[in-house]
């Protein structure tokens, strides 16, 4: 309640400030104007940017953080590149979330995106300040506007990343022009703070205005912007920027709320590390400003030049931040590990689905992957305990026809409740994630959306499977549990097919992807129509002999269709989430594959002989 | 038990490449796939070897029937893309 009391009152009291303001300085209006376009412009870079995904972005990021320094380069070129360590924080946020990445490579990101995001301030205090940056805007914004409409996604996200560079540039200048007429009437430099009063609360200004904007680089922006105009000190400009690295944890923050622990995870490293190089920014403010002055005139920057010299603070600061952190970047990850411990594993919660992946398609895809692994890991339990059977001593087991056949003591488990708790929700999650999906970006790629509805297919075939084992449960306690002859041993073989088959699923779950092929699924296909067959060929023997009674047969045919519809879906869930991804295999998977008739035709070949 | 409907499928993949649906399959995406099932013969040989059950050694030879099957139609797909790669 408390997040959502905060926003209730954050927009009036900026919208409030705003009309006062407007009343008060007519001038104001060119700076605020100049602070809407820049974020216009930010939001169009993001759209740009979020365009590439469904495929570029995620494969460039999933190689480019196999080690910490390569993870942590990625951060500062991402964030250089596309201007906003917000964009990158959220991207790495949802590829935590969908376990595509490290932990240890999200925290060298988000570090890398700290140094990536001093970029800014050189390119406003070095160009956006020394040329007229408008000028570059126009064309880009003519030639931006032309791409934008064109049928191509690529074509169209570069529209957008040029637009947003064009607007960027013109709130720019709009804000220098506006903080250029503001100083003729008004000196804000009267409200200067100096010493440590001036230094903590400019510092809770800088953090309290990137909170609003959400966003750090607008921020420095307008402090490069002011600072130039002589509206604010050298040593207040320090502070706000200082700030502006505190507020911006905020974006990860309201970023991790919809994450799993993770996300959360990245979040509070974020949260760790600015606060943290903060503080140190702070205490060592005198040292600091000392090197800058040092740094700068080494590098040529004259002594007044204010703006390049915050841009100097800028770099500085968070690169010293890295540099003291990256250290003790194991600690950090035990201490995030140790506050925001992995859920105890109540297995009815979703692991990797979660909002943050919603925009990549890929990683979507990923995430509904590994969820339904989950699911049928779940669902491998509650079916073995469903038949009285234990799993890992059937994992462990060279007969399990032996094994099952001794297994007679029925297992204390109350199988709704336990579909109920794992397997209900996690099937609900997957159908409302795979829904969502489908109903999102109508960029993303046919082949996926195509997947996805077949993982959702995957998940439904798991919970039929599961619903079957439960139609057969009580007549396999009951004829299993003490010997009933020829009914007894007929249960067990639908016990020990099923029992066969879900060793099968645990052991191709486990075996290397570059190894294994869904089409190894086809034998067990076969395998369950000749076992099926053979169970009713049995039972009409046995009636026509006379071994079964009615009740007796009856109980066997139905129990035997239940089996073998459970079989049938765990088969097809298991070869959806072991099938290729890549297209050409897909197609090979597909063309080598037996269809129904040919598993029909194997399964019925086989009888014959042995008939 | 022949390429049964593999035949069919291979005319469909090529219709749907014809309307650039799907990603061109390359003697290598062959190759992949029949390593795969290969690797699942030899360890189906292997097990037949060590099982000591009759019921079970016909299980699993049942099973070294069907990877057969699709190894030769496979090694038939194979030679029709090196083919079609040959005539492109």
């Amino acid at each position: 309640m408390e997040p959502l009391l905060v926003k209730k009152l954050i927009l009036p009291l900026v919208l409030g400030l705003l009309v006062v303001g407007f009343w008060l300085k007519p001038d104001l209006q060119e700076i605020a104007a100049g602070v809407a376009i820049f974020l216009f412009g930010m939001t169009m870079l993001e759209d740009g940017f979020r365009l590439f995904s469904g495929g570029l972005l995620e494969r460039i990021l999933a190689k480019a953080t196999a080690s910490v320094p390569r993870a942590l380069g990625f951060g500062m070129l991402t964030t250089t590149v596309m201007q906003s360590s917000s964009l990158v924080t959220i991207i790495t946020i949802s590829f935590l979330s969908a376990g595509l990445i490290t932990l240890t490579a999200g925290v060298a990101i988000i570090f890398g995106a700290n140094i990536g995001t001093t970029t800014g301030a050189w390119l406003v205090a070095g160009f956006g300040l020394k040329v007229d940056i408008a000028a570059y805007a126009m064309p880009m914004l003519a030639i931006s506007i032309v791409l934008v409409f064109q049928s191509s996604k690529y074509l169209r996200g570069a529209g957008f990343v040029l637009a947003g560079m064009g607007f960027l540039f013109l709130g720019i200048h709009y804000m220098k022009e506006g903080f250029d007429a503001f100083q003729s009437q008004f000196d804000l430099n009267r409200f200067a703070l100096p010493g440590l009063l001036g230094l903590i609360v400019y510092t809770l200004i800088g953090a309290g205005m990137t909170v609003v904007m959400q966003s750090s680089h607008a921020t420095i922006v307008i402090i490069i912007t002011a600072l130039a105009a002589g509206q604010i000190s050298y040593e207040n400009a320090l502070a706000l920027a200082i700030g502006s690295n505190i507020g911006t944890t905020i974006t990860a923050v309201l970023g991790a709320l919809t994450a799993n622990y993770q996300g959360r995870r990245l979040a509070l490293a974020h949260l760790v590390f600015n606060v943290l190089t903060a503080a140190v920014a702070l205490a060592f403010i005198v040292p600091l400003v000392g090197i800058v002055d040092t740094v700068s005139s080494a590098v040529g920057i004259a002594a007044d030049d204010y703006a390049l010299k915050l841009a100097v603070f800028h770099t500085i600061f968070n690169v010293l931040g890295v540099a003291l952190m990256l250290p003790f970047l194991w600690r950090l990850i035990a201490f995030l590990k140790q506050r925001i411990p992995e859920p105890a594993l109540d297995i009815s919660t979703p692991i990797y689905l979660s909002d943050a992946t919603d925009d990549f398609p890929e990683v979507a895809e990923e995430a509904l992957r590994k969820e339904l692994g989950h699911l049928m890991d779940n669902a491998e339990e509650v079916i073995a305990d469903g038949l009285n059977l234990d799993m890992s001593r059937l994992l462990a087991t060279s007969d399990i026809a032996a094994t099952v056949a001794a297994s007679r003591n029925p297992v204390p488990v109350d199988f709704d409740t336990a579909y109920d708790q794992r397997i209900k929700p996690l099937h609900a999650a997957i159908v409302e994630f795979a829904s969502r999906m489908g109903l999102g970006d109508k960029d993303t790629p046919e082949s996926i959306m195509h997947r996805i509805h077949d993982l959702r297919a995957g998940a439904g075939r798991i919970v039929r499977a599961v619903k079957a084992v439960k139609h057969l449960r009580r007549n396999a306690t009951r004829y299993t549990e003490t010997n009933h002859g020829a009914t007894t041993v007929l249960y067990n073989a639908i016990r020990a097919e099923i029992a066969r088959m879900l060793v099968e699923m645990d052991k191709i779950h486990n075996e290397d992807p570059e190894s294994r092929s869904a089409l190894w699924l086809d034998e067990e296909r076969v395998q369950a129509k000749r076992s099926y067959k053979d169970a009713i060929h049995v039972t009409e023997a046995l009636i026509r002999d006379g071994s079964l009674t009615a009740a007796e047969a009856t109980s066997i045919l139905n129990d035997s269709q239940y089996g073998y519809e459970a079989l049938k879906d765990m088969i097809e869930a298991c070869k959806t989430l072991h099938a290729e991804t890549e297209t050409g295999l897909e197609e090979v998977e597909r063309i080598l594959a037996l269809d129904e008739e040919e598993a029909e035709e194997m399964a019925m070949d086989r009888r014959i002989k042995e008939v | 038990m022949g390429l049964g409907k593999s035949i069919d499928k291979l005319d469909d993949y090529y219709d749907r490449l014809a309307q650039n649906k799907v990603s061109k399959i390359t003697p290598d995406h062959v190759d992949k796939v029949l390593v795969k099932l290969r690797g699942k013969e030899a360890l189906l040989l292997a097990e037949i070897a060590d099982s000591q059950k009759v019921a079970k050694k016909e299980r699993l030879e049942s099973k070294l029937a069907v990877v057969r099957e699709q190894i030769e139609r496979g090694q038939w797909l194979l030679g029709e893309i090196e083919a079609a790669a040959s005539e492109s």
